[in-house]
């Protein structure tokens, strides 16, 4: 196999490959993905996958995920079918504490452009009938919606591997060095020479920084998930907290635990997550739960995303966030504009890994 | 077994589609999992587990104790929704998102 690559991805998940898609539509040089295992062996093949911008605070930070939810539709017509569907988020609230909290939010939007409406208890009940009678409101907003997370990341695949895109899995890097302006990439199979290096390394973040000498201050947040068997079509929106897949089987879950990369189910945080559920939707008593699993978030120390060039390393590039399923499209435009043209169509300062301080150790 | 033979009732997985997988690289069960729903049904991949491990060493020539098992996870049998929960009425792990939505001087930030 070739060794020599304009440009190489580590990390194949939802982030890396949407960079990798992403970069084939414009990029003619060679672009290899590295993964070491195969996608969707971590964070991007657990998950509900929402799309999701609605409660994300500051206002700044919804209005990027806003642009990344719009791009959705489109995404969905050149790579496939992954089964997004735009069916608007609602997040129920059960007092009246929590509308003030749910007006302010709604008012920060209005500022910046982002329509949410605050629902009251007979709108809640109209949209979603199977709602608990005992809901106080709920905020709503349109763009939101879900997807399916497998297809997502293998459509991204196929489609940048028809664009030429070579993909490298079971194959995890082990040692990166920077000479004479290139990055030497020694992996398990083979060692690799690139201009420019993409790290795309999700909950692994902050270990591939440190082959580089770089601090990326990703940590782990555990989410824990219960499935159901599938049921009729009866949930009408992305609740916050559940969903209902195109083949009727309901996720449920909303849990977070810092326990770094263990990946149990745990009875307590099962259990939890069914008196959510059932405070929510009640008619789901009798639903029967045919598999529980969890989900290691990759979750940026101040919550935000870390993307961008690395100051100080040239052609070096970091893309690590949470919420990689609804920004992967926008996160895949703006890393190809940086390559290709220099600068991104929108500000992307903010997200700079340069707020953590210096980006290189020593 | 023949290229239509199926593989995972519960999905009507067959043959052909977990030998394409494999073709794109997928090694283990749960990596066929994720691109085929192969053992996502009700049975949680209690029949099609040796069915997909004979694929794989067929495909690949991968010996039999090299293959990992799917993994499992909790309840094992379908089970109520339910049977599942408590009496509790408090959250602790479990979040509601309006939660996170965090105030500073009455305002959102």
């Amino acid at each position: 196999m070739e060794t020599r690559f304009e440009t190489i991805v580590i990390g194949g998940g939802v982030v890396g490959s949407g960079i990798a898609y992403h970069l084939s539509e414009r990029y003619k040089g060679g672009v290899l993905v590295l993964d070491k295992k195969y996608p969707m062996t971590g964070t991007s093949g657990s998950t509900q996958a929402w799309v999701w911008v609605h409660n994300k605070t500051p206002s700044w930070y919804a209005e990027f995920n806003m642009y990344s939810a719009e791009l959705y539709p489109y995404l969905s017509k050149k790579i496939g079918d992954v089964e997004y569907k735009r069916t608007g988020g609602l997040s129920p609230f059960f007092s009246e504490e929590d509308r003030e909290k749910a007006l302010k939010l709604a008012e920060a939007y209005r500022k910046i452009g982002i329509k949410i409406k605050v629902l009251s208890r007979e709108e809640v009940l109209e949209k979603e009938p199977s709602m608990n009678p005992e809901v106080v409101g709920a905020t709503y907003s349109s763009i939101d919606g879900n997807v399916n997370p497998f297809r997502l990341v293998d459509m991204y695949m196929r489609a940048a591997k028809k664009n030429g895109v070579h993909y490298s899995t079971y194959n995890k890097v082990t040692e990166i060095e920077k000479q004479d302006g290139k990055f030497t990439v020694v992996s398990d199979k083979e060692t690799y020479l690139c201009k420019n290096l993409i790290l795309a390394g999700g909950t692994w973040s902050r270990e591939l920084g440190e082959m580089l000498g770089i601090n990326i201050p990703v940590n782990q947040l555990r989410g824990q998930i219960l499935v159901s068997e599938p049921l009729k079509p009866f949930l009408n929106h992305t609740i916050s907290g559940l969903r209902q897949a195109n083949n009727g089987e309901v996720l449920m879950g909303y849990s977070m635990e810092e326990k770094g990369f263990d990946r149990s189910t745990t009875l307590d945080v099962i259990q939890e997550t069914a008196n959510m559920a059932l405070h929510y939707v009640p008619s789901l008593k009798k639903a029967k739960i045919v598999r529980a699993f969890s989900g290691i978030r990759a979750m940026p120390e101040d919550g935000y995303p870390i993307i961008g060039k690395v100051p100080g390393v040239e052609n070096l590039y970091v893309a690590a966030t949470h919420s990689g399923v609804t920004l992967s499209p926008l996160i895949g435009t703006l890393i190809t504009e940086l390559i290709m043209d220099g600068e991104t169509s929108i500000p992307i300062d903010r997200y700079s890994i340069s707020r953590f301080g210096v980006g290189v150790k020593g | 077994m023949d290229k239509s033979t199926i593989i995972c009732r519960c999905e009507e997985i067959s043959y052909e589609e977990i030998e394409e997988v494999i073709g794109n690289g997928a090694r283990t069960f749960d990596d066929i999992k994720r691109l085929t729903r192969c053992g996502m049904g009700p049975c949680q991949a209690k029949i099609c587990t040796s069915l997909v491990a004979k694929v794989i060493h067929a495909e690949t020539g991968k010996p039999f104790h090299e293959i990992p098992l799917p993994r499992m996870r909790m309840p094992l049998s379908p089970i109520k929704l339910e049977t599942l929960a408590t009496s509790s009425t408090s959250f602790s792990t479990v979040k509601s998102v309006l939660d996170e939505v965090e105030l500073e001087d009455g305002k959102v930030r």
